[in-house]
């Protein structure tokens, strides 16, 4: 089982570490500089892989913390944990290359527009999934809280994705329901290429971040063992 | 707005704060690991001084 956990991997990481430059050099040499914002506009590649992945990673953390609240098995509990922690990391990330677009293309680093609070909203909610397990009184209670917040965290992404209809923000949608695809070829093979070796590189991180979970329980569990033996 | 270079600050954002996520998830994980490798060699000489 460790053994074919550590191919996985392996393989991941290999697949990562293959496509990440073919990813690059579609973006910076092959797609075509969009015409009105010219260089700027290529940090699309980054933000909108960055941000599926985030919306992904509420998902499994939904399917994680669902899980756990309903069977109480620990591998549940590690996925939910992993899953938590790396869509805090992306969702970071996109909080950061949002407002790098956002300064030469709307003039201002931030604006109080509903799309980009309901993503700072999501990434509250995932700080306090860690906060949550970080300060709970028991190990199963810090479970049990992380599960009903990362339930509403899936709520959130939902809301997200529909906050530019609803409210009608100035955030851009390029991709939606009834819509033409707007990309030039080269531009589209770019954020294909892209998004998979993010998907990857979340697999990747979520793969590692499930086995630290697993050996600190083990420790865990040794630990109190040896407390108990003394 | 033609300028690569602040592009380049964006990029160096991202993969710098991935790749400090990932050093850091290996650190962790290597000294859990070891911190459990030396419980259970313990415990297996305790184990065994216990039987003779």
């Amino acid at each position: 089982m460790r053994r074919r956990d550590d191919v996985l991997r392996a393989v991941l990481l290999a697949a990562t570490a293959l496509l990440m430059p073919v990813a690059l050099y579609l973006i910076f040499v092959n797609a075509p500089e969009e015409k009105v914002m010219g260089a700027v506009q290529k940090i699309f590649y980054f933000h909108v892989p960055i941000a599926a992945v985030t919306f992904l990673s509420v998902f499994v953390l939904l399917a994680g913390a669902t899980g756990y609240l309903w069977t109480r098995r620990a591998g549940w509990d590690h996925l939910s944990i992993a899953s938590a922690e790396v869509g805090l990391v992306f969702c970071t990330l996109v909080l950061i290359t949002g407002p790098i677009w956002a300064k030469p293309a709307w003039g201002v680093w931030w604006t109080w527009e509903a799309k980009l609070t309901t993503t700072l909203i999501l990434w509250l909610l995932l700080a306090g999934i860690l906060l949550s397990r970080a300060y709970a009184s028991s190990p199963e209670q810090g479970a049990r809280v992380a599960s009903v917040l990362g339930v509403v965290a899936a709520l959130d992404v939902p809301i997200i994705y529909k906050a530019v209809d609803w409210w009608r923000g100035q955030h851009p949608i390029v991709f939606g329901p009834g819509k033409t695809n707007p990309l030039a070829p080269g531009m589209m093979s770019a954020l294909m290429v892209s998004m998979l070796v993010f998907f990857l590189l979340y697999a990747l991180l979520v793969a590692a971040r499930m086995r630290l979970a697993a050996l600190e329980d083990r420790l865990a569990a040794l630990e109190d063992a040896a407390w108990r033996s003394r | 707005m033609k300028s690569y270079d602040f592009l380049f600050w964006g990029y160096l954002v991202v993969w710098t704060g991935l790749m400090a996520y990932f050093v850091v998830l290996g650190r962790k994980t290597a000294s859990v690991a070891r911190r459990l490798d030396a419980l259970e060699a313990k415990a297996k000489r305790d184990g065994a001084a216990g039987t003779t």
